[in-house]
């Protein structure tokens, strides 16, 4: 009998907010190697307090999140970090690091705090800087760099640390469409060839139904919808959610995948 | 060029200015033959016994608390600027100086004779209420920790003020000397005081050299990536906190390095911690040094607090930094 997939993040019940204000009420969520669960759902629904309280930034208020089975609380700050990489919403840096010198120090968790970089260290990081379309990048100041090309090197980090759950949050912000493409597609290979678990919270809702395996519909700190793109693309959904009655859902004429359309 | 070889050109532009501050002053010591017969015959004349003394008792205890003042400072401006994601945090945020200066007023006021230890009490004392203040929002809460700082300060700036009034006029300029920071007066005892620490809170920083790159680079990324940021940024607060209340007790307050220092350090060697700490040590150590030879030799017969040399530095160099960017 062929066993389900491993489950590398899973949440019951979750409850988490700020300051008394509770921003997720009660979140479901499984995320299983080998697939890409994308997050959508408007602005404040909770999605990136969600992957900050997954990752132990925030104070759960109730139920529980496991992360490759194990209990979040149960993790040390380095066993979560080598189980669970997090691209970050873009914020500008301050200081003056090299590309290569800030992708490789997502190799932080896999290192002794004052071991030099092995040479493993150093693959993973070209392999990330390769993937990011950042190969030539290495030497450059991440001052110097566009919102895009940050943007890129803020996820290279996360690949350099070859973890086996992604969480990206709203990685393709910045992104021209080339880039945008690309990044999809490797977060698709990451799935299939690597095996790993990808969450990424997204506002291009064709996108993500282009590219994941399954989505996920926020809404006021609770799941409307979740299944696979078919399942939550639907009119009723959306215009929901949204309270946007100008959206329709149509098919990709080339994919024949799911697609939402304004027709005001 | 190399970053390691930056460092290590970084560090003998800073011996130079060991040396040159070690030979400059009222009675120079430069003179060549006299100084292998010192050597050869030891102080056999009058003149030689008074050059020797000034080197041993004057001179290479005020270099050495130079050099330590600053790498101090610097290391905490280091610190601070990396824990707070600010290029402008320094030590004395944390109201050190005048917490330092009231312990000192005080202990004046009541007699005692050394200032050291009242003023390292109550520069420690008014930085752990600070951090006491703060301590629900310490995460890198900077603007709240500025705030309290400064109003921990001004109030402790009135107490100080009003004890100061009551003294005569010699003791007046001698707690004013003592406010601008200053080298002279000043011996071995808190040579040893302060080099101890300087050698110490390098280390104990540069260990953390990883740790602080990503913290440096985002509180949230740094989380994700495994740093213990809570933890972090307490040790770290802790130890710039400790490392300027000894400098401020040894020798009062000495504004700008803490903030010029790491910038600097961040132009000649590069911003990664595991050069930047030793950088900046030397880069603290060598602005101080020059500042206080600048501070004794500029005006002839007369002696400049080194904290008027290093706040003209300091000007300087922040308004140069603006301009370069234009």
């Amino acid at each position: 009998m062929k066993s389900e997939p491993e489950l590398q993040l899973e949440t019951r019940g979750l409850r988490a907010g700020y300051h008394g204000c509770e921003v997720l009420r009660g979140i479901d969520l499984e995320v299983r190697r080998g697939e890409v669960l994308s997050l959508a759902g408007p602005n404040g629904s909770g999605k990136s307090t969600l992957l900050r309280a997954v990752t132990g930034l925030l104070p759960l208020h109730g139920g529980e999140v496991r992360i490759d089975g194990i209990p979040l609380q149960a993790l040390s700050a380095k066993e979560r970090a080598r189980r669970c990489a997090v691209q970050p919403q873009v914020e500008a840096p301050l200081f003056d690091y090299t590309v290569g010198q800030f992708i490789l120090l997502g190799r932080h968790p896999q290192r002794h705090p004052l071991a030099l970089a092995t040479a493993r260290d150093r693959d993973a990081a070209a392999r990330a800087m390769e993937q990011t379309d950042l190969a030539s990048f290495a030497g450059r100041s991440i001052r110097s760099l566009s919102s895009g090309e940050w943007q890129r090197t803020l996820l290279a980090r996360a690949l350099a640390q070859e973890a086996p759950l992604l969480l990206l949050d709203e990685p393709a912000a910045h992104l021209d469409a080339g880039h945008l493409f690309a990044l999809h597609t490797l977060l698709r290979s990451l799935a299939r060839e690597k095996n790993c678990a990808v969450l990424c919270i997204s506002h291009d809702l064709n996108l993500a139904a282009e590219f994941s395996d399954r989505m996920l519909i926020m809404s006021q700190g609770r799941v409307q919808a979740t299944g696979t793109p078919e399942e939550v693309m639907t009119e009723p959904n959306l215009r929901e959610v949204f309270a946007c009655k100008a959206l329709r859902v149509g098919t990709n004429p080339f994919t024949g995948r799911p697609a939402s359309f304004f027709a005001p | 060029m190399n970053a390691w070889l930056r460092l290590f050109l970084l560090a003998l532009a800073a011996l130079a200015v060991f040396l040159a501050a070690l030979c400059l002053g009222p009675t120079s010591l430069l003179d060549l033959p006299r100084f292998f017969e010192l050597l050869r015959d030891g102080p056999s004349t009058p003149e030689l016994e008074r050059a020797s003394l000034v080197f041993w008792e004057l001179r290479l205890p005020r270099v050495l608390l130079a050099a330590a003042a600053g790498a101090n400072l610097a290391l905490g401006g280091l610190l601070l600027q990396a824990i707070f994601r600010n290029p402008l945090a320094e030590p004395y945020l944390l109201g050190l100086s005048s917490g330092g200066a009231l312990g000192a007023v005080i202990a004046l006021a009541a007699g005692a004779t050394s200032v050291t230890w009242p003023a390292l009490a109550g520069s420690l004392a008014l930085a752990a209420v600070v951090l006491l203040f703060c301590r629900r929002r310490i995460a890198a809460d900077l603007p709240s920790l500025l705030l309290v700082g400064v109003a921990l300060g001004a109030l402790a700036q009135a107490f100080t003020t009003a004890i100061i009034l009551r003294f005569d006029p010699g003791a007046l300029r001698s707690i004013l000397f003592w406010l601008m920071g200053s080298f002279a007066g000043r011996g071995w005892s808190e040579v040893w005081m302060l080099w101890p620490a300087a050698l110490a809170g390098g280390l104990a920083i540069w260990l953390l050299h990883r740790p602080l790159d990503l913290l440096a680079l985002g509180g949230e990324s740094a989380h994700h990536l495994g740093v213990r940021v809570p933890l972090l940024q307490t040790a770290g607060i802790a130890l710039a906190a400790v490392l300027a209340a000894l400098t401020v007790a040894a020798c009062g307050t000495i504004g700008f390095v803490g903030l010029i220092a790491p910038h600097l350090t961040r132009k000649l060697v590069g911003a990664p911690h595991g050069i930047s700490v030793p950088g900046s040590m030397l880069v603290g150590a060598a602005l101080t040094v020059g500042a206080d030879l600048a501070a004794r030799t500029l005006l002839a017969g007369t002696e400049l607090p080194v904290g008027v040399v290093t706040g003209a530095l300091g000007c300087l160099f922040f308004l140069a930094l603006v301009a370069g960017k234009k």
